[in-house]
């Protein structure tokens, strides 16, 4: 082993699962914990002149987006990529994501966060929720998830979101940069994602699907709405309070930063079914991969993007947020993220060949 | 039938899987006295720099040899008895086989400086799982390191003592660095480079004699021009040597030269015994002999090592060379040739930028391009290569063959305009 110093040891230990590691990730857990089911952040908000809770846990997250993002492009400063979409991502954090809502709020609008679309806000896709709002407000959630979401999705893949303005992706693109690595890339993993992802999205579809019916026809079926609101409120609390908040973040030094967004995200299983049938993809320079394997290693969605490279295979995957970290940390430039529209040359005369054979 | 394979490297790795995908029934053996699992050499720089573990170095997953039924067996092969067909083991077990890829690698060259017979520790090279057990022990932040050899190989080592701390002079026996593929002001942009991190880059100085002290730890080195420089570390990377000497102790060595010698289609002068990779040596009638020692070459010759084992007819001929490094953080793709007879080469730095442009043009065809510092697609390079293309088509074109990060394309227009100056002049 090299003898490190005292500070290398402490980074290596908090950024490989030692224990450093698992005390940083109870500590989040105990935050989470306490933000939700406690009034601690409460009495700490209004000390330091927050109206609540809530706000104040906004401007933290605010805080770690936005000093996660300076970290980020200081270092990735020689790729453009990577510098213009963590600024997107920061400015939108701070934007939309924290000051706009606080300002609507102040000139007594709703309290509306335009980069949160259904059906990662659940409630901008129920009815009870939604047709309590100005009608601008309820076009905008309807187009935006109706629309917007999988056509830009088809077009550019489903970075557009979850790694240029999603708040969950923000924090993982920023201030968890540094656990990104700790995703598991088995294909046991994998097989589990495809399991889960599309389950919650299930659960999520089918939730919404009785919300309208409730919405609807709750008066005559008083036991549909029963049903209904307690189904719902179980969704909160599972898929909501413990998946996003609790285990999203609490896992980053344990799991990698993109626990929620691979595993249990319905937004993301939606734009990553989106993404498949759409142009975006990673495209494998032929044979120049040295199998090094710093592709799968930063990926934080747990992709063995080396068993691609390595045999020569562009490819789309469902889970890909297009965060571009494989094609940044490859020694070799062998692999580009694009959205394609038809084959490049090389690939046509390839087919051309093949079918003439 | 009963394949076995000396060497677990990417050549008998690959020719592993590639017989297992024809064949179904046949029993494929693979033996290595380094590792127990296929590991990417390359990379063997990002472990030493801690951005990846050892484990991550393997490309398959584990199981994977389960599944495909490839046996590893791991241990030193000694003896190669090819009328009885039978390895043997340094451990005593005999190791049966109807058909034989021997697989085996280079191994770094060690140079008879003055005092090497004293060394006993503190001297590393950089290429197997071991050196970078060694490597790992000797480094220590603020301790200093001495690397001589200035090719591929020398630089990630130098870039990783760096990482770590120590004090890194690094001794280029050439005028500058890497002359047998860069060209002068390449190699003198790269050296800057090197040198700009805050090492220590000497240029035409090699070592004269290794220092140690009385338990044969190296503790310095003098130069030829009689400088001496204290070191805990010796890196010595000046090249490798297909790995044949363990043949000459065998009951039936294969033919040798630089190294295993074989055909075009991989068979050695044994019978049922093939070699392919960095160890093999391939002569062909009217060809000049083939030593080729990078990972490109070593995939693809396992690959077609495995045909020919198969009972395919093979005459492998090498594609248009293309290869592809980084130094510090200066990319490189190189393709085609420089060397060709009567050749002319436009060269280009992009103003105020680590960004060049080397392109070299034989009887009105494009032949070789060296480009530092942005992506290039080296596909589309080989196909201009094959097309023939002429310099000035293909500088027109040069944006085609680009393959920088999205938003970070590098702009052609300083490039394009020297070699309009260029042309003019030419023209006047």
């Amino acid at each position: 082993m090299i003898r490190q110093t005292a500070r290398d040891r402490i980074a290596h230990d908090l950024t490989h699962r030692g224990v450093s590691a698992w005390l940083l990730a109870g500590a989040i857990t105990a935050f989470y914990l306490a933000l939700y089911y406690t009034e601690f952040f409460t009495g700490v908000a209004k000390a330091v002149g927050l109206d609540s809770k809530w706000t104040l846990y906004g401007l933290l997250y605010t805080l770690a987006v936005v000093t996660g993002g300076v970290f980020m492009i200081r270092r990735y400063r020689h790729n453009r990529y990577q510098v213009v979409r963590t600024s997107v991502v920061m400015a939108v954090q701070t934007t939309l994501a924290f000051s706009v809502p606080q300002i609507l709020k102040m000139v007594h609008q709703p309290e509306y966060y335009f980069s949160y679309l259904w059906p990662l806000k659940l409630d901008y896709g129920t009815p009870g929720y939604l047709f309590h709002l100005p009608l601008g407000y309820i076009l905008y959630s309807v187009v935006g998830s109706l629309i917007l979401v999988p056509l830009a999705a088809a077009l550019f893949g489903k970075r557009w979101y979850c790694s240029w303005i999603c708040g969950c992706g923000g924090l993982a693109n920023t201030a968890g940069e540094p656990f990104r690595h700790l995703s598991n890339k088995s294909s046991a993993a994998w097989k589990f994602e495809k399991f889960s992802i599309h389950t919650v999205l299930g659960v999520c579809l089918l939730l919404t699907g009785l919300l309208f019916a409730t919405y609807g026809a709750g008066n005559r079926y008083p036991m549909l709405a029963k049903y209904t609101y307690e189904y719902q409120s179980w969704y909160g609390f599972i898929v909501v309070a413990m998946l996003s908040g609790i285990v999203g973040v609490g896992a980053y030094p344990i799991g990698g930063t993109r626990v929620w967004c691979r595993f249990f995200c319905p937004m993301a299983a939606l734009l990553g079914l989106t993404q498949k049938v759409g142009r975006y993809r990673i495209t494998v320079k032929d044979n120049m991969c040295i199998s090094c394997g710093m592709c799968s290693k930063y990926c934080e969605m747990g992709i063995d993007v080396r068993s691609y490279a390595q045999a020569n295979t562009s490819f789309t995957r469902a889970s890909c947020v297009g965060c571009g970290l494989c094609a940044e940390v490859c020694p070799r430039g062998v692999l580009r993220l694009e959205n394609v529209s038809r084959p490049a040359p090389q690939e046509r005369l390839v087919q051309i060949a093949a079918a003439g054979r | 039938m009963r394949y076995v394979i000396i060497g677990n490297g990417v050549a008998g790795v690959t020719a592993a899987f590639a017989i297992r995908e024809r064949l179904d029934d046949a029993a494929i053996t693979v033996i290595s006295a380094e590792s127990d699992y296929f590991f990417s050499r390359t990379a063997l720089m990002y472990a030493f720099m801690d951005r990846l573990t050892p484990r991550d170095l393997e490309p398959n997953e584990r199981k994977v040899y389960d599944r495909q039924r490839i046996e590893r067996v791991r241990g030193l092969v000694t003896d190669l008895d090819a009328g009885a067909h039978t390895l043997t083991l340094e451990s005593g077990a005999r190791i049966p086989y109807d058909r034989l890829l021997i697989a085996a690698g280079s191994r770094p060259n060690r140079p008879n400086w003055a005092g090497m017979d004293a060394v006993r520790d503190g001297l590393v090279n950089f290429v197997t799982l071991q050196d970078l057990e060694q490597c790992e022990r000797l480094t220590k932040r603020g301790g200093r390191a001495v690397v001589a050899g200035g090719g591929l190989i020398g630089v990630e080592l130098v870039e990783c003592l760096h990482h770590h701390g120590m004090d890194v002079t690094f001794l280029v026996r050439d005028p500058w660095y890497w002359p047998a593929a860069l060209g002068e002001a390449e190699g003198r942009m790269i050296s800057e480079h090197i040198g700009r991190h805050g090492v220590s880059i000497t240029h035409q100085e090699a070592i004269a004699r290794v220092l140690t002290d009385a338990a044969g730890k190296v503790t310095g080195v003098v130069t030829e021009s009689g400088k001496r420089l204290d070191c805990d570390l010796l890196g010595v990377t000046v090249g490798v040597h297909p790995a044949t000497e363990w043949l000459s102790g065998v009951r039936t060595p294969p033919e040798t030269g630089r190294g295993v010698v074989v055909d075009r289609a991989f068979r050695t002068s044994l019978p049922d015994v093939w070699a392919a990779g960095d160890c093999a040596e391939i002569r062909a009638e009217g060809r000049a002999p083939l030593v080729e020692q990078i990972w490109y070459s070593a995939k693809r010759q396992g690959e077609a090592a495995a045909k020919s084992m198969l009972g395919d007819g093979v005459a492998y001929a090498p594609p248009i060379f293309y290869n592809s490094s980084k130094f510090f953080e200066i990319e490189y793709t190189t393709v085609g040739s420089f060397r060709a007879a009567g050749s002319r080469e436009f060269y280009a730095r992009v103003l105020g930028k680590e960004v060049s442009v080397r392109i070299a043009e034989a009887d009105g065809a494009v032949a070789g391009f060296n480009m530092l510092g942005s992506r290039w697609n080296h596909t589309v390079f080989e196909r201009w290569i094959a097309e023939r293309r002429p310099l000035a088509w293909c500088m027109d074109r040069l944006h085609q063959a680009q393959f920088d990060f999205e938003f970070g394309r590098q702009d052609l227009t300083d490039i394009r305009r020297q070699f309009a100056a260029r042309r003019m002049e030419a023209a006047a």
